[in-house]
């Protein structure tokens, strides 16, 4: 599901993100992403959906390679990816709901089952009564859990999970976490990255990447 | 293609929610463009109009031939049936004295009483030839090597002069689908980059969310068609007002100027100028859409 071999990226400032990064992850595994702010989690997601390329080495995502010119490979790739995003990114002035369908209205979902299959998501995330909330007027962690909902309504083979514990206490981080490991079966894969590793702590029958100044190790956990 | 189709109910909606958020430039927008159009569907009116009336004369295009004095009626209707075999002639009908005299009270009304100087009728008998104007020249060429003809008059100066007058309706007409065509392009573009930037944060969400390209762009496409036929339908109606005015004035004191039929000019003015905005929102928002890119 997700080779890297020797990869490394470097901005074009200098700063070296990662450094030779070696990874393979099989389908249906659940991975936390661990490390101080400025490790690589962040840089390693965005090589992950394609938001940058590796400056040297080789990775391959759900079978597709990351490299320069595949636009559209990698355009249809994140069709495939349940992105939550750092800063959520959800759409101000549009509800719950409709946040949720925005991202599945350009994939091939029947018409019939948008609605239903968005709705399901709210569900599961325990939102379905703010459907109709207009996304601003949601607390931090209600807006978080429609960004949640927007990743998993896609069906995704691969959700990909940045910082979601941040700015919340510790059991609403551990409900988000063990919220999103839920997701985690045969078909799709889970990666999160947390900087809380004491929130990992105890975790089962997952991987554990921890990431030290462009440097990765990998663990198992439980 | 199908996506497009399915979601057109968010894509209008989408469209009102990026032209909400700059309400009054858009609808300066549609104003400007109204205004720029209503010119542009008041010169074609005018080219229409003035190209009617040019046909019209260039209908009634004659020329007079004056035959030796000599000649008698006999030889006159030989001459007239010769004229009449001459490509381009459509009709040649001989004028007696009498007749040349009548016309000519006609056309001087009041003043026809300065003929009664003479004392004899002073005008002389000739053949009228209508003519389609284009072949005029070779109607000329015709008759000068035809025997018996002294003298040929044709009203050249007037239907060169009318045949400018459509020539320049025409240039400027082009002048102006030019200057309306970039004005509206570049209000358009303008726009449809605005917002473009105003939704920056949408359209790099989607971007990552993997959505293709024309999905992003189809709300700014239709944002740039809504706003040119806005202000095509706003111009349609200014223009289709002003000419009903024109026709009210004009049929009372100009009524020899020959006009094409209201309803025709108005419903084609309405078609050409909605089918213009279609085509500039189409293209002034792929350009919006492409400099927004390269930015």
């Amino acid at each position: 599901m997700i080779e890297a071999a020797g990869v490394s990226l470097k901005y074009p400032d200098g700063t070296v993100a990662l450094k030779g990064i070696d990874l393979q992850i099989q389908a249906g595994e659940l991975v936390y992403v661990t490390g101080h702010s400025g490790s690589g989690k962040t840089s390693l997601l965005k090589l992950l959906m394609g938001m940058e390329y590796p400056t040297t080495g080789y990775l391959k995502v759900l079978g597709q390679p990351i490299i320069k010119g595949q636009a559209e490979g990698i355009r249809r790739l994140r069709m495939r990816i349940g992105p939550v995003f750092q800063e959520f990114r959800l759409i101000n002035g549009r509800t719950a709901m409709e946040n949720v369908m925005l991202g599945m209205r350009f994939l091939d979902i029947p018409r019939s089952r948008l609605k239903e299959d968005a709705h399901q998501a709210l569900v599961k995330v325990g939102l379905e009564h703010k459907r109709l909330s207009l996304v601003e007027n949601l607390s931090w962690g209600e807006r978080q859990r429609v960004a949640i909902a927007r990743a998993v309504a896609r069906k995704p083979a691969l959700i990909l999970a940045d910082e979601p514990t941040g700015n919340l206490d510790r059991d609403h981080a551990l409900d988000i976490l063990e919220l999103l490991a839920s997701f985690r079966d045969k078909e799709t894969s889970v990666i999160i990255t947390t900087h809380a590793t004491h929130l990992i702590d105890g975790k089962k029958d997952a991987g554990l990447i921890v990431m030290d100044k462009g440097n990765m190790r990998w663990e198992r956990v439980g | 293609m199908k996506n497009i189709f399915l979601n057109m109910g968010y894509f209008l909606k989408e469209t009102i929610t990026v032209m909400r958020l700059n309400l009054l430039s858009n609808i300066l927008s549609i104003f400007s463009t109204g205004l720029i159009l209503f010119i542009l569907a008041m010169t074609i009116s005018g080219w229409r109009i003035s190209a009617k009336a040019a046909e019209a004369i260039e209908g009634e295009a004659e020329i007079s031939v004056y035959f030796d004095k000599g000649m008698d009626n006999q030889g006159a209707l030989k001459l007239v049936e010769s004229i009449k075999r001459i490509e381009g002639v459509r009709d040649s009908r001989l004028i007696g004295e009498s007749e040349a005299y009548d016309r000519m009270v006609k056309i001087l009304g009041k003043d026809a009483q300065v003929l009664k100087v003479f004392d004899d009728n002073p005008f002389s008998p000739f053949i009228e030839v209508k003519i389609n104007l284009n072949a005029m020249d070779h109607v000329l060429e015709e008759l000068d090597h035809m025997t018996g003809i002294q003298y040929i008059r044709d009203n050249r100066d007037v239907l060169d002069r009318l045949g400018n007058i459509t020539h320049l309706f025409r240039i400027l007409g082009y002048l102006m689908g030019a200057a309306v065509g970039i004005a509206t392009l570049v209000i358009l573009s303008h726009m449809i980059r605005l917002g473009m930037q105003n939704n920056r944060e949408q359209i790099n969400t989607l971007r990552l969310l993997g959505a293709p390209g024309i999905f992003i762009a189809f709300p700014f496409l239709l944002q740039g068609l809504l706003l040119t036929l806005g202000g095509g339908a706003l111009a349609a109606a200014l223009a289709a007002f002003a000419l009903k005015q024109l026709y009210a004035r004009m049929a009372g004191p100009l009524p020899f100027i020959p006009l094409p039929p209201g309803g025709a000019l108005i419903s084609g003015m309405v078609i050409v100028i909605l089918s213009v905005s279609a085509v500039l929102g189409i293209v002034g928002s792929l350009l919006g859409l492409l400099s927004a890119r390269n930015h």
